[in-house]
């Protein structure tokens, strides 16, 4: 008799649903994702080397700037070349970062001659990428290899100096250092760095002697980035809490969800990789001149939204499963669950991360300032454009206090809330 | 003859694509104040099963019958109010750790709650002394204000019979409710279970690795084997070559006393 059970033995996606069909693709992006990562991370790093031998050995050679000697279509060719020659015939970084290792049938060595069809049949198939789509694909059909997990038995593995990824990663590190090096060292700065310290000695001499009697316009500014930054912090906090939510993974299981996940995702790390002093900037021109404290504000703000978002969906990816099932088999509802097993578990990380997200606006509003987002910061430009130096020492002072003391404030309050030592919520007397 | 309280048809789980068969065909059915033992080698489907009764794992196939209604086709708003007859305690017992154990004992009301009521956290005076009476039957009443964290593993489990008790429950499912202690504290765990099939009249289904403490205290035992039932009978039907059967030939008895 067939059981149920038979059925589902095998059940490939229906492709004629749409439900299906994105089921179709997603294993399929993930098939690939698997299959390239670790040749991308192998062409990444040949390249890197390629580079930067090239610029070190033109720099010393010819004093030249040189990034690949060769047309690039030769550039091309030889690190794709050379990722597939590592990849057949020996352990890539890549694979070892997968943990993956080239395997032939029932988990045997691949012999030389199974390497060498595998080497020529990556062209067809990995080069142009669609092969991988394919469970097996092409050239692993046809040399008998694949890319099997990498188990380690019993043996020692060997040590990095005799592994190639090893030498390869050694290679690289050693050619930055280089490169680095003959490149500044070979060039004029040094000198100038070693010959000249006195053209800013006027600055480190208005250092020693502030002008004291400017401290009231310096406190006046002082407050505008404390009150900036606090600003940016308590409507980031209460724009980002929600909308984490739809930020997690975990939470967002449904294509409707899913969509909003991918959305706010995208949308927020686009706005995290432009820098807060871009964005105050662009603040500037859009609010216009005359009201730079909003400007900054909107430039904290944009960027604590982005930041909390990301740290508050990591640590709801994060929570314990367990009480979301009991409270969820007690009868209790999409709300309850919510209330009482999830907000419980990130409550203190909340906390926690937006002191710290405070104390990041506090420093990144005198950054802000600094091109004329308002606050103390600003101020600073300008004295420093006046060449009013010892009024600017004064403001130095002061950011210099400000910053230490909100760090020492917000690294205890943290502490505390990790510790999680909260008050207890209250419960009625007479129930005792 | 009336129809079983609890009854499986051929119930069936399937994971990952059918890549990973929990459940094969399984159909039994429970009396109503049974205490039934569930054993078998881990990764053998116990928790699944259990955990297809409530719904917390959505079966693949095959139905089962709480009180006559199959709880495999009811929309969630029904099912919950089906979930707050049916108790479950657990291997780590998953209580809310930040919060009190008077919560925590008090979240098993949560199912006959109104949503605004439990989202404001509005537990009526009933409920919280019926929290402390629970509290006291599981000998806990002077921990109600502590942090759940801050209570031992057998404590902790025995809050989680204080919060299935809230739910005045029928049914109640454990999975390897004593795994996770040790042996003095395992048979206090079991005998709060025992007290509230026998006195409550709770049908209890219970998971339990100790063939000694399922032979002490199930009145019916079943087996699982790579997710299909090969064992139903009472505890004293288990002899030697039985339980190399279940467990394998290298398998030893461990005793817990």
């Amino acid at each position: 008799m067939r059981s149920p059970a038979d059925d589902f033995q095998y059940q490939p996606p229906n492709l004629l649903t749409l439900e299906g069909f994105g089921e179709a693709l997603g294993m399929l992006r993930k098939r690939m994702a698997e299959r390239l990562s670790p040749f991308f991370l192998d062409l990444v790093l040949v390249a890197i080397l390629w580079v930067l031998i090239t610029y070190g050995v033109s720099w010393i050679v010819w004093k030249e700037v040189h990034y690949s000697l060769v047309p690039t279509w030769v550039f091309l060719v030889g690190i794709l070349e050379t990722v597939a020659l590592w990849e057949s015939f020996g352990q890539s970084l890549g694979y070892r970062v997968a943990r993956k290792t080239l395997l032939g049938e029932s988990r045997a060595k691949p012999t030389f001659r199974q390497r060498i069809v595998y080497y020529l049949l990556f062209h067809i198939s990995v080069f142009p990428i669609i092969g991988l789509a394919w469970k097996r694909p092409l050239h692993e059909r046809i040399s008998g290899l694949s890319v099997a997990h990498n188990v380690r038995g019993g043996e020692k593995p060997a040590p990095w100096y005799r592994t190639s990824s090893g030498i390869l990663v050694a290679l690289l590190m050693a050619a930055i250092l280089a490169t680095t090096f003959s490149v500044t060292i070979e060039s004029d700065t040094w000198r100038r760095f070693l010959a000249n310290p006195s053209k800013a000695g006027r600055i480190f001499k208005a250092l020693v002697s502030p002008d004291f009697s400017f401290w009231q316009d310096a406190v006046f500014k002082l407050i505008e980035t404390i009150y900036m930054a606090i600003m940016a912090t308590l409507i980031g906090v209460l724009v980002a809490a929600p909308l984490s939510f739809f930020a997690a993974r975990n939470l967002t299981r449904t294509p409707v969800a899913r969509l909003f996940y991918t959305l706010i995702r995208g949308i927020l790390s686009f706005f995290r990789s432009i820098e807060p002093i871009v964005w105050a900037i662009v603040f500037l021109v859009w609010v216009g001149p005359g009201r730079n404290p909003f400007a900054g504000f909107l430039a904290l703000l944009i960027h604590s939204i982005a930041d909390l978002t990301k740290l508050y969906s990591e640590r709801l990816e994060s929570i314990e499963t367990g009480p979301v099932e009991a409270i969820t088999a007690t009868g209790g509802s999409w709300l309850s669950v919510l209330r009482y097993a999830v907000i419980p578990q990130i409550i203190n990380p909340y906390i926690s991360f937006s002191l710290y997200r405070w104390d990041i606006n506090i420093r990144m509003s005198t950054i802000v300032g600094l091109v004329g987002g308002g606050g103390i910061g600003q101020l600073l430009l300008l004295l420093l454009r006046a060449q009013r130096f010892s009024q600017a020492a004064i403001c130095v002072y002061l950011i210099a206090m400000l910053v230490w003391g909100i760090d020492t404030l917000s690294s205890r309050l943290r502490r505390y809330y990790e510790r999680g030592r909260i008050i207890q919520e209250e419960v009625a007397e007479e129930s005792a | 003859m009336s129809q079983p309280y609890l009854r499986f048809e051929n119930l069936t789980k399937v994971y990952e694509r059918g890549q990973v068969v929990a459940l094969k065909n399984v159909s039994f059915s429970v009396e109503k104040g049974e205490f039934l033992v569930i054993i078998g080698l881990s990764g053998s489907g116990k928790s699944t099963l259990l955990r297809c009764i409530n719904r917390l794992i959505e079966p693949s196939a095959g139905q089962i019958f709480v009180d006559g209604v199959d709880v495999t086709q009811l929309s969630s708003a029904r099912m919950r109010r089906v979930r707050r007859k049916i108790g479950m305690i657990f291997q780590h017992f998953n209580l809310i750790n930040r919060s009190t154990v008077l919560t925590n004992t008090l979240s098993g009301r949560l199912g006959y709650m109104s949503a605004w009521r439990s989202l404001l956290g509005l537990f009526t005076k009933e409920d919280k002394k019926l929290a402390i009476q629970n509290l006291a039957r599981v000998g806990l009443e002077d921990k109600a204000y502590a942090r759940a964290d801050e209570l031992s593993g057998g404590q902790q489990q025995r809050v989680g019979i204080a919060r299935a008790l809230m739910q005045n429950p029928d049914l109640l499912l454990t999975d390897e409710p004593v795994s996770a202690l040790d042996p003095a504290t395992s048979h206090s765990v079991m005998q709060y279970l025992e007290q509230m099939n026998q006195e409550d009249g709770v049908t209890v289904l219970a998971s339990l690795h100790f063939l000694s403490l399922a032979r002490r205290y199930g009145t019916r035992i079943i087996a699982l084997k790579g997710g299909e039932l090969m064992f139903d009978g009472s505890p004293s039907e288990i002899d030697e070559a039985k339980f190399k059967e279940i467990y394998g030939d290298e398998a030893e008895e461990v005793e817990v006393r």
